[in-house]
């Protein structure tokens, strides 16, 4: 990964300006930032690694682990919010035994939330992978979820 | 003089002249007139989040805040109207949504502030008072001030678990108001970038990256981000529940030869706390962890002994100071010179070595006493001393062009110097750091070697030869290709400039070439072009050679004359005495290694902590530690600094000075009366005039060691690696170092 990362660094220049769109490119290229992303980052713009993961934490558009195989994304927009969106989060958290942000051990499924999917008259909404899931409860999710491998 | 510029400003009706570039804050503040404020602080920049401190200000629009408002003529301010106490209420009720509130609003509060007799722990688990700050909260003061007396917003608590895992500080985000003081010290003040905010909305909280601890984040345990905390979020360990300090005084750090000024604050003769002082001019209220967090431990340690003790057949006895003192001039009288060993340590006061070496020579007649470093270094000291007393002031850093670190890091230590560095690089200096593993200062630097110390001397060369022989350096060259450095660059900068610096860590004394670098440096200095600071971690070392505490040095001879220098000499049989051979006496202040303790009739030990020697002392003398007792250290700068007390000494534990004349005393009348201070000043004041006023830097005279080389032997310093006091490691007594210490050996 350090060869392809440099190759992005050629690409910016080295300002601290630089950040947010290095970040953007590295997420672009790897999916995430990992930590050995965030550490040739902060030597080459000699910002602390702190520093860069307080900024990109700041922006929902990072993750910071691999992504799984399969990628939950939990509407938490207004209207699923509403009608139990934060419910649906709460139980997968418990079920994947993650947090939201994060990739189960057996890198089965990660997690997240979003803002508005668009498809409000739907919800609750839940997006995994490509596929958008309405009007979900709890326990459509629990089986829903055993038909991803 | 010129006259100094104002500007005339009204602040609630009063006519005021200010500095120009003040904030209105500011100005109000150097007129005692009060604005609320949260976010805002002395020492850091301003930040204008918190918008408590709104004011009105004629011709401006809306209510700006005071911090990031600069004052400009004719400016007329209100600070307290009806419309901003409404506002003021209603942002500390917003502020407050998310901060418990039990201790702010409780309709026992009254009572319980005047009655309340329990310490704060209880509170803690029987759940009124969770929080460590009470008493010197600065919410507290705020809402009193503002007349808030409840609020009507529910409180929305962040279930946030108490982060307790790391050394020295807790953390309790429930409590944080998200000011952003601690993210601004650490970034702005310290330059350690350990903190930032996380995430947003209501999940924002404060730390490093990803879930590390501050351990592997790279913070430095200053403390900073926990005195600037103006809640409960950040709290001291060992303090906490203290509740709020009865008094404080101010004394001099004796841990390292900096000698940074500390705020010590006490409870009941406990040390609580043990603050920086941003406005010292020395350090800048730059301290490190061993100043901020290790004191409380170190002076109040279980181990630390509490009266004089004898050995006996049965074990240690107790015994009073009466007989101790007898026991140790019956076993002094009589002794020859040279069957006497006295061994010191060189973070001793002034006051302690004048009267040590007085004893030595006056009563017995000896030149045999020997600071510790002396037997550790042997041969290599002379140069080591020489180095040291071409150690430029620390200011010196911060106009410098080219700095080039060797063996330096300032993570856990000498801080003052490592901040000082870190604003020179960012200011645009070229910074070259040269250590066998990564340092605090790499991030900041223009090139760092990390290189094997077998290596140190190549890459000194090609920095500091200039001689264009650096293709003979090979090991270098392949380092410089391997590090992508680029020599050109390098040498550009290099020729450049005409100050340029060397910093010389700790390491250097553990280098396995010491004699060699050492060598090195000092022809290089002495040829001028380069400037050294020396991060000495021997507290008191030059007032050690100045006091006398040196074989053969009398007291102010190693001080340089008008008339000139005179090199002085130590002699080669001192530097390396036999340490086999038998003594009838041995009296160690501070500690000493087994190694160096030769086999003896009877053993003293005066120190205020067990010995880290395997041998069994015959006597223990009891001492008082730094903030226990007055006197001066001459710092690492050259400058003398005062030393005072600041609590009641421990049990039975005196003064060195004391321990020692009150033996002589015994032994020969009329030599020793000292009473105080004072009288020992007196005395040093015939041989060094002005002691203890001297306000400007003292000039030493270099040491000449010539002809011993070939002896020299090596023996590993323990100072290079771990933060020492009067012999004793700190992580021996200070569980917090402890935890450093392993994490620095992983
Ligand atoms: S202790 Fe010092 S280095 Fe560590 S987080 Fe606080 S301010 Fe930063
Ligand atoms: S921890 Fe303290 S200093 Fe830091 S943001 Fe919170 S309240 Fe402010
Ligand atoms: S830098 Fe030295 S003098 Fe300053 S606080 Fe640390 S140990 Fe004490
Ligand atoms: S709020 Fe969930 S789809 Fe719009
Ligand atoms: S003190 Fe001015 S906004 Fe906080």
């Amino acid at each position: 990964m350090s060869d392809t990362i440099d190759l992005i660094f050629e690409k910016y220049e080295r300002a601290q300006d630089q950040l947010i769109p290095i970040l953007q490119e590295v997420q672009r290229q790897y999916g995430y930032v990992s930590p050995e992303a965030v550490k040739k980052i902060s030597r080459y713009l000699k910002i602390t690694e702190n520093q860069i993961y307080g900024v990109s934490s700041f922006y929902a558009q990072f993750r910071f682990s691999a992504p799984g195989r399969h990628s939950i994304r939990v509407c938490l927009g207004t209207a699923c919010h509403v009608r139990g969106g934060a419910t649906l989060l709460e139980m997968l958290e418990r079920e994947l035994d993650i947090k939201c942000g994060d990739t189960t051990s057996d890198k089965r499924f990660d997690l997240d939330r979003v803002a508005c999917l668009g498809c409000c008259a739907l919800s609750p909404v839940v997006q995994i992978d490509k596929d958008i899931y309405s009007r979900m409860t709890v326990t459509k999710l629990a089986e829903l979820l055993k038909s991803y491998e | 003089m010129t006259k100094e510029k104002t500007v005339s400003i009204t602040i609630d009706n009063k006519k005021l002249h200010v500095k120009p570039g003040l904030t209105i804050l500011q100005a109000a503040k150097a007129n005692n007139i009060y604005i609320p404020s949260l976010c805002a602080f002395e020492h850091l920049p301003s930040y204008g989040a918190c918008r408590l401190c709104i004011v009105e200000v004629d011709g401006i629009r809306g209510f700006p805040t005071s911090c990031t408002t600069p004052v400009e003529d004719g400016m007329v301010i209100r600070t307290e109207t009806q419309e901003l106490r409404n506002l003021r209420q209603e942002v500390l009720k917003l502020l407050l949504s998310e901060h418990p509130a039990s201790c702010l609003f409780c309709s026992d509060k009254e009572e319980c502030i005047n009655f309340q007799g329990t310490i704060r722990k209880v509170g803690n688990t029987t759940g009124c008072r969770y929080c460590p700050n009470d008493h010197r909260c600065e919410i507290q003061t705020i809402v009193e001030k503002i007349g808030l007396t409840e609020t009507s917003y529910p409180v929305y608590y962040r279930n946030f678990p108490v982060e307790k895992y790391d050394p020295f500080y807790d953390r309790d985000y429930n409590l944080c108001i998200l000011c952003g003081r601690c993210i601004r010290v650490c970034n702005d003040i310290r330059l350690n970038g350990t903190l930032s905010f996380k995430q947003r909305g209501q999940k924002t909280t404060i730390g490093p990256a990803f879930d590390r601890t501050h351990l592997e984040a790279g913070c430095e345990f200053c403390g900073a981000c926990v005195n600037v905390c103006p809640t409960g979020a950040l709290s001291v360990k060992t303090g906490k529940w203290y509740g709020k300090q009865d008094k404080e005084g101010e004394t001099t750090c004796n841990f390292c030869s900096i000698g940074c000024k500390l705020i010590l604050q006490t409870k009941n003769e406990s040390i609580v706390d043990s603050l920086p002082d941003y406005d010292s001019p020395l350090d800048k209220g730059l301290i490190c962890v061993k100043g901020r967090f290790s004191i409380t431990e170190y002076v109040h340690s279980p181990w630390r002994y509490s009266t004089p003790m004898e050995m006996t057949p049965v074990g240690y006895n107790n015994i009073t100071w009466e007989k101790a003192l007898d026991i140790a001039a019956e076993k002094i009288k009589g002794v020859k010179p040279d069957e006497v060993l006295m061994l010191i340590s060189t973070q001793l006061l002034n006051e302690d070595i004048y009267c040590t070496q007085k004893f030595m020579r006056k009563i017995i007649g000896s030149e045999h006493i020997i600071p510790t470093p002396l037997i550790y270094l042997n041969n290599d000291f002379a140069t080591y001393w020489n180095l040291c007393t071409e150690s430029q002031p620390l200011e010196v850093i911060e106009n410098t062009q080219f700095i080039f670190t060797v063996g330096f890091d300032s993570t856990y230590g000498y801080s003052p110097i490592g901040i000082r560095i870190k604003k020179a690089a960012k200011a645009g200096a070229y910074l070259v750091t040269l250590n066998d593993k990564e340092t605090n200062l790499d991030l900041l630097a223009s090139a760092s070697f990390q290189v094997e110390k077998k290596a140190w001397y190549d890459v000194i060369e090609i920095l500091i030869a200039r001689d264009g022989k650096e293709k003979k350096h090979t090991e270098a060259q392949k380092i410089l290709k391997e590090g992508a450095i680029d020599l050109n660059r390098l040498k550009k900068s290099l020729s450049k400039t005409k100050d340029k610096l060397i910093v010389l860590g700790q390491d250097i004394l553990n280098h396995p070439e010491r004699t060699r670098l050492l060598d090195r440096f000092e022809k290089t200095i002495t040829k001028g072009g380069w400037k050294i600071i020396v991060a000495n971690p021997y507290t008191n070392l030059k007032g050690t050679l100045m006091l006398g505490g040196f074989p053969y040095i009398m007291p102010g001879d190693i001080l340089k004359t008008q008339t000139g220098e005179k090199v002085k000499t130590i002699k080669t049989q001192i530097v390396n005495f036999d340490l086999n051979k038998k003594r009838k006496l041995i009296y160690i202040i501070g500690d000493a290694p087994d190694l160096m303790i030769p086999d003896c009739d009877f053993l003293i030990y005066q120190n205020a902590l067990p010995a880290s020697f395997k041998k069994m002392p015959d006597l223990i003398l009891p001492s008082n530690l730094f903030p226990e007792t007055d006197g001066t250290i001459i710092n690492m700068e050259d400058r003398i600094l005062m030393v005072k007390k600041v609590i009641e000494p421990y049990m039975e534990s005196k003064p060195d000075w004391w321990i020692i004349s009150a033996i002589g005393e015994r032994l020969k009348k009329g030599k020793f009366q000292f009473k105080d201070m004072q009288s020992i000043h007196g005395e040093i004041k015939k041989l060094i005039k002005g002691f203890p006023k001297i306000k400007d830097r003292l000039e030493f005279s270099r040491i000449n060691a010539a002809g011993s080389k070939k002896t020299a032997r090596f023996t590993p310093v323990p100072e290079a690696k771990r933060a020492i006091y009067r012999g004793i490691a700190l992580s021996e007594v200070v569980s917090g170092m402890k935890v450093i210490e392993r994490s620095l050996n992983e």
